[in-house]
């Protein structure tokens, strides 16, 4: 039980006081006293206290001065004022500096100090947990970090392997293959890759800074529609872009939500349908950007509509192959940068989704 | 088919399977019979250091992979990046990567040895045009 008692410094020049202190207080927690500020330093180079107890009015340096000394190096004991007088000043002055917990007044009173004592310790205790506890999330965070630079190679190599000796076995005709096998694995590696990809994208979402800069949605659409178009050519991609101020927003998150959004608008079409149709509507005003991408395709159940954004989910009326992240992926995105999202949609007839992208674009400075 | 003469290409990657897989590739597009594989970058080091009293470096193309345990890609170019200029300036570096990591992607198009990054797999057409591309401005 030792090492739980509270320690405390107290400094005081009247040796009484300290004998004093001593005897009301020794049974209750582990007490060192020294005599001087000079003595007390000394003291603190080799003792680990919690709390600081010092007279204000004592030769060569003050109490103030010696808070004041030691602050810098010894951070974290809490410091408590004992003055005779009332030297208001100097004490309104230490207070507010931030470098003293209390002040009281002698003679103290027994009970008030035994108070303040335990007061002083509880936030030194809560502080030292605080402290603990960040080293322990940082320590968790740069795990994450390395655990995700890993997944992005350790996983990924291998797979890219694979692909590399099917592009080979092509190449050189060295596999025959009336059967269309490696067709198959090469399909299989490429979603398990998309997969790997959403879960880089989702933790480079959640931990990366925003960061603003200026966005030109003609050019970022038509990059986003190059990278999905040739997964089902039929489709008729139609842009309408009225930007007639400055756009500025985080880049990286914008394409993600649009890449998640147009990707899907491609994959989830109707078979059968003749006409494909992808729509994308941009209106830029000075505090918002307003984004409606919209197609034909097979549409989303309406009981589906409340849950489509939880991670994971999928809607089960569709044969088509999803990691049911995407759309979560496009709501924490969204959430990062202060956006908004609204979907209808009408079963076999096509989905709308809406979304609202605050304007960083300080159009005063 | 790229005809530069007594081209010679190094592969640096501790995937054995990716060191094959670029080995074809080069045989196959007839871009240089002759090619050193490395699985660890300190070996590829040695060898070009050992090229140091050769009286003429012939042209060289380095496909050098961005992870790989002890020395990985950023160390062998600071590492390379000391060696006379006699060799630097016949040898181009190609980086070779899976990585999806943007950390990675900025280092290697910030680094100026580094002519061009390319994604694994990699494509014949991609690494042909690559190679195309650095010798249009010497031939």
């Amino acid at each position: 039980m030792k090492e739980n008692r509270i320690r405390i410094l107290y400094i005081d020049d009247e040796v009484h006081n300290l004998n004093a202190f001593k005897a009301s207080f020794r049974r209750s927690y582990e007490i060192y006293t020294a005599n001087s500020a000079q003595e007390g330093k000394q003291l603190l180079k080799g003792i680990d206290v919690h709390i600081i107890i010092a007279d204000q009015k004592m030769p060569v340096s003050t109490g103030v001065e010696f808070f004041n000394e030691i602050k810098d190096t010894l951070p974290d004991p809490m410091r408590i004022l004992l003055t005779g007088y009332t030297d208001v000043e100097d004490i309104i002055d230490a207070i507010n500096k931030g470098h003293i917990f209390s002040y009281i007044k002698k003679p103290w009173d027994e009970h008030e100090l035994h108070k303040t004592i335990q007061n002083a310790y509880e936030i030194y205790a809560t502080r030292k947990q605080l402290k603990e506890k960040i080293i322990e999330l940082e320590k968790i965070n740069d795990e994450l970090n390395r655990f995700i630079y890993s997944t992005s190679h350790d996983l990924r190599s291998p797979l890219m392997s694979v692909l590399g000796i099917i592009n080979l076995s092509r190449l050189d005709n060295s596999v025959t293959d009336p059967n269309g096998y490696l067709n198959m694995i090469e399909v299989c590696i490429q979603k398990l890759d998309g997969f790997i990809q959403k879960i880089i994208e989702y933790y480079r979402n959640s931990r990366l800074d925003v960061e603003y800069e200026k966005i030109n949605f003609d050019h970022l659409l038509h990059e986003c529609i190059s990278q999905f178009k040739h997964q089902n050519t039929a489709i008729e991609f139609q842009v309408a872009v009225d930007q007639p101020v400055d756009f500025k927003g985080d880049t990286f998150r914008i394409s993600v939500i649009l890449n998640n959004l147009i990707s899907n608008a491609v994959k989830y079409q109707k078979p059968d349908e003749v006409h494909p149709k992808v729509n994308l509507a941009v209106k830029v005003e000075p505090h918002k950007a307003t984004l409606v991408i919209s197609d034909n395709g097979i549409g989303i159940l309406s009981e589906h509509l409340n849950n489509i954004f939880k991670m994971f989910f999928r809607s089960k009326n569709n044969n088509k192959p999803g990691s049911g992240i995407g759309l979560y992926i496009v709501k924490e995105a969204l959430n990062k940068i202060g956006g908004t999202i609204n979907v209808e949609s009408k079963y076999g007839e096509g989905t709308q989704f809406e979304i609202s992208i605050p304007n960083r674009n300080d159009f005063d400075s | 088919m790229i005809s530069i003469p007594d081209l010679r290409v190094i592969l640096i990657d501790d995937n054995e399977v990716d060191l094959l897989l670029h080995e074809k590739l080069i045989a196959i597009q007839q871009i240089s019979r002759t090619v050193l594989a490395f699985n660890n970058a300190n070996k590829a080091l040695e060898f070009l250091s050992s090229n140091i009293t050769l009286p003429r470096i012939p042209p060289t193309i380095i496909l050098l992979d961005i992870q790989m345990p002890e020395m990985d890609g950023f160390d062998f170019l600071e590492a390379f990046d000391s060696y006379p200029a006699k060799i630097k300036s016949q040898c181009h570096v190609i980086m070779v990567s899976s990585s999806l990591d943007y950390s990675d992607i900025s280092r290697t198009y910030a680094n100026p040895m580094v002519v061009k990054l390319l994604k694994k797999p990699l494509l014949a057409k991609e690494l042909t045009s690559a190679v195309a591309e650095i010798f249009r401005d010497f031939s």
